[in-house]
């Protein structure tokens, strides 16, 4: 594998809370225009997972690096200012919407690009004008997010997060909290992310939606990577009993 | 027409005086007000602390406040300290110690259910979009709490306004004491002078107190 092209580096990390263990020495990696789709049953650890890759969680074995740069360590001797420089370079776009309610559409997509970024006013608000016009949202740039339904909100997100500039975009369920109807607006804005080649962490409970969009699938179960491979081989014919099991739940059989 | 004794009120000096009394009233309660909020807002930050001895102790002082009725702590400060200490207050001065009090307890509260009720997320997208805790505060967190504060703050301004009929009973001449003392020296020409002067109290607080409510109302709504 060229290593030149690795971006981010899990590296052995063991996260606990309290004595409780939930992730337990998990290592791998994500090369440039890779999207990778981690999936597994709920509670296993994909959100502490995706949380402790831009250190908003404290991690108690390992390491992670993006671009070669240590983000979080086990013993948490990163710098604050390194922390804020190297959380730029990772998008993240939470499971419930987390947009600032005090500040309009655009406001929410420009206030880090202008004060931590500190780039031009007009620039930013134009990019960011061309990317709301992109995913569907241009009319709603002055609106506030209690006027957007969630669906809305979940494709700001995903536009506030872009107009950072990231170098990989983590998306933790970004789906699970919306009605039906709206879930397949913000999967399209993903699709045509990976289409562009982006780098992505994305966990999914859409199965029919992972296995169009990754590169890599990750199936996590009790703390580890119990399987990983191509979505070809691994949705139709996994090779774990685990991974077996838990896409079985996905599936109906008739009763009638 | 029934005789409202409303003409008492444009005698002599009686209207500049309920005036003069409605000031101190005021002038006591926003003395009180600039001293409350900068103090409850530091106590308030102060609460949500992880601190558990710093928290048991603002919480006494919270409680104990809010349990002793105003005009108790008016007379405990007026008459109890001055004895006590051999001090000499004026009653303005008593009562602006009482009001501080009282309002900085009530501020430090709302303060902090303000700042506790900004939900963990917040932080946490801003931390994910690489704002240190200096802009997260300056851009995310206190913009919020202010438009939480604000409204909630006017109304405890009006509260204070009211509550300060009180300190009649501590010697300050304030509006309904001056009220008082022009009912008093009209009785017998003017029997009826009460309803007239208390009615134009009344209306004296009412103007007082009703854009403020008015601004909070349109506050809220706004930022809602
Ligand atoms: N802040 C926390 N404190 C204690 N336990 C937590 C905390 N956050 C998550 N957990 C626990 O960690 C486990 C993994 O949670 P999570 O990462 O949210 O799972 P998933 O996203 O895969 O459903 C769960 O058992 C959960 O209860
Ligand atoms: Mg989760």
């Amino acid at each position: 594998m060229d290593t030149s092209q690795i971006l981010l580096e899990i590296d052995h990390l063991t996260k606990k809370f309290g004595d409780q263990t939930i992730l337990q020495d998990v290592s791998f990696q994500v090369r440039k225009g890779e999207v990778i789709v981690i999936i597994g049953p709920s509670g296993c650890g994909k959100s502490t997972m995706l949380r402790c890759i831009n250190a908003l969680e404290e991690i108690q074995g390992g390491e992670i690096r993006v671009d070669g740069e240590t983000v979080n360590a086990a013993g948490g001797n990163v710098r604050s200012a390194d922390l804020a420089r190297l959380r730029q370079k990772i998008g993240m776009v939470f499971q419930s919407y987390d947009l600032f309610p005090h500040l309009t559409v655009l406001d929410n997509i420009t206030i880090a690009p202008l004060k931590v970024q500190k780039r031009n006013k007009a620039e930013i608000e134009q990019e960011a004008m061309q990317w709301l016009e992109r995913v569907g949202l241009a009319d709603k740039a002055k609106s506030f997010p209690r006027e957007l339904s969630g669906g809305q909100k979940q494709r700001v997100a995903i536009v506030r997060a872009l107009c950072m500039h990231p170098e990989v975009l983590l998306f933790d369920e970004v789906t699970a909290a919306l009605d039906p109807e709206m879930v397949r607006e913000v999967l399209d804005v993903m699709l045509d992310l990976a289409k562009q080649e982006r780098t992505m962490l994305i966990v999914t409970h859409e199965m029919a939606f992972a296995r169009a969009v990754a590169d890599r699938v990750l199936f996590i179960d009790s703390g580890n990577i119990v399987e990983e491979g191509k979505p070809a081989d691994f949705f139709t014919h996994p090779a774990t009993e685990r991974a077996q099991k838990f896409l079985h739940t996905f599936e109906f059989e008739a009763v009638k | 027409m029934p005789d409202l004794g409303l003409e008492v009120l444009f005698k002599g000096k009686n209207a500049v005086r309920l005036l003069g009394g409605l000031w101190i009233a005021l002038r006591i309660s926003l003395i009180s007000v600039l001293i409350s909020i900068p103090l409850g807002i530091l106590l308030g930050a102060l609460m949500t602390w992880k601190n558990p001895v710093m928290r048991a102790i603002l919480r006494v002082y919270l409680e104990f406040i809010r349990i002793m009725p105003q005009l108790v702590l008016l007379f405990l400060v007026y008459f109890g300290t001055t004895r006590a200490f051999g001090w000499d207050l004026s009653g303005e001065v008593a009562s602006v110690i009482v009001f501080s009090l009282w309002g900085t307890a009530e501020m430090s509260d709302l303060v902090r259910g303000a700042l506790q009720s900004i939900p963990v997320h917040q932080y946490e997208s801003a931390a994910a979009l690489g704002m240190n805790r200096v802009q997260t505060y300056l851009y995310i967190i206190i913009p919020q709490t202010i438009r939480r504060l604000i409204p909630l703050s006017i109304n405890l301004i009006t509260r204070m306004i009211k509550t300060t009929s009180l300190i009649l009973m501590i010697g300050v001449v304030e509006v309904l004491k001056v009220a008082q003392q022009i009912i008093e020296a009209n009785r017998m020409a003017s029997p009826n002078a009460a309803f007239g002067i208390y009615l134009t109290v009344f209306i004296l607080y009412f103007l007082a107190c009703w854009p403020i409510s008015l601004l909070a109302k349109y506050l809220e709504k706004r930022w809602k």
